[in-house]
């Protein structure tokens, strides 16, 4: 019996030794996984923006953009997320619609940014965005939804562009799973937080769109593409609940309503 | 030849010999299995050689193919049934290996798990563990149908433990 077991243990501790032995080998960059992988998502964000940018009105006025960059950068940097590599794209387009899109592409339509009070509801918007690029939903979404051949034959120019449309549709117009729309609203009280921004408009924000929702069904895309709003407004709100909340503001109040008049008289 | 094969040549010989005293080992059985009884036993390891086979991707293989053998072969003679219980036990231990291997690759296909240097890392172990345990059973399924009773590391010991309390 004695003689089994030690027989046992010396077998279990070899097979546990050679995993050990192998994880301290980076495989990754052996086999070179991660830039194959990044390739593959630069060249799809690439086509996918393309393809978005033909078809829709790009926003490049300054006055518009700069107070939006300045949301963002405070996000950023105090996520320590690489603002550079965010491209962040602006649409004149009236729908309630932000989403982001494989290698960092983060899109916000001109409806949105309209639609939000306030600038921490719109930062919370942006924060729910950069979640999913940071948690890497995108690219999972992707290839749960067309597998990884299709994606990587579209990168490398032989899809079909009826592949590629629809992919960009699903991206544009449909929400992740429960699971991982629940992680992108924690994520971004996270960065909410961290970036001294009151997540509550964000809770709110998604609570009134839920209510609108039924009256202007077709506009408001970006909820109702996120179902159970309400639900997700609560679990926003319990989230922060007990915590102490630094608010300082980015725009103010003033420079946020000129921003709006900016982008009404763009209408 | 060249002294490149040479070498390999009596690297492999070394080898077998390593495995024949340390991993594997030639005993005598209670009595002298005839021919009938050989071919019988070499059968199971052929049987779990498929297991194995299948096993590697896809684990349910080798729990129907290992319930197969048990069942198949719970009235066969002493030599036969000592045999099939060794090639069972070994099938068991590697099934949860790979059954672990497999979920994990499908969560990472399906779920929102990533492929990673320690999945990578595990991918391997369990493949060098799938191959050691193929050389093994092609080993033993040669010897046993040469009437020579061959005691795995643990396994042995433990059929032997299992008959002893039978």
């Amino acid at each position: 019996m004695r003689k089994l077991l030690v027989e046992l243990l010396v077998l279990v501790f070899c097979i546990g030794a050679l995993w050990l032995l192998m994880s301290k080998i980076n495989w990754m960059s052996v086999f070179r996984v991660e830039k194959a992988t990044q390739n593959t998502e630069v060249k799809i964000g690439e086509m996918f923006w393309n393809m978005m940018k033909s078809s829709e009105k790009e926003i490049n006025t300054p006055a518009i953009l700069l107070p939006l960059d300045s949301i963002l950068d405070q996000i950023c940097s105090k996520n320590k997320i690489d603002r550079a590599t965010i491209k962040f794209h602006l649409l004149h387009k009236e729908d309630i619609n932000a989403f982001s899109l494989p290698d960092n592409h983060l899109v916000v339509f001109s409806g949105l940014v309209n639609e939000c009070e306030n600038e921490s509801e719109l930062a919370g918007v942006l924060c729910h965005e950069l979640a999913h690029l940071k948690k890497k939903h995108i690219m999972n979404k992707l290839v749960k939804e067309f597998g990884l051949s299709i994606l990587i034959s579209a990168s490398a120019g032989n899809g079909s562009s009826g592949t590629i449309r629809e992919a960009l549709k699903q991206l544009s117009s449909s929400a992740y799973d429960r699971k991982l729309e629940s992680e992108a609203d924690m994520t971004a009280v996270e960065y909410l937080m961290n970036a001294e921004i009151d997540p509550e408009p964000f809770a709110n924000f998604l609570y009134r769109l839920s209510d609108k929702d039924k009256n202007l069904p077709t506009q408001l895309q970006w909820i109702s593409n996120h179902p159970d709003s309400k639900d997700r407004a609560g679990k926003i709100i319990k989230s922060f609940r007990n915590r102490k909340i630094i608010k300082t503001p980015i725009l103010g109040e003033s420079n946020w309503k000129l921003l709006k008049k900016h982008l009404s008289d763009m209408e | 030849m060249d002294y490149a094969a040479i070498h390999w040549i009596g690297f492999v010989e070394l080898d077998l010999e390593y495995h024949e005293r340390v991993m594997i080992s030639v005993k005598e059985f209670q009595y002298l299995p005839d021919e009938h009884e050989c071919e019988k036993a070499s059968n199971s390891y052929l049987m779990s050689l498929i297991a194995i086979m299948g096993g590697f991707p896809l684990p349910i293989i080798n729990l129907i193919a290992t319930s197969v053998f048990f069942v198949a072969n719970r009235k066969g003679t002493g030599f036969v049934k000592w045999h099939c219980t060794q090639a069972l036990l070994s099938q068991l231990f590697i099934l949860p290996l790979n059954s672990f291997g497999f979920w994990w690759t499908v969560s990472i296909i399906f779920g929102d798990k990533h492929i990673s240097s320690n999945y990578i890392a595990y991918f391997l172990t369990v493949f060098i563990l799938n191959l050691t345990e193929f050389v093994g059973t092609i080993y033993t399924a040669i010897a046993t149908r040469k009437g020579k009773h061959v005691e795995w590391w643990f396994f042995g010991e433990l059929t032997n433990l299992i008959f002893r309390s039978i």
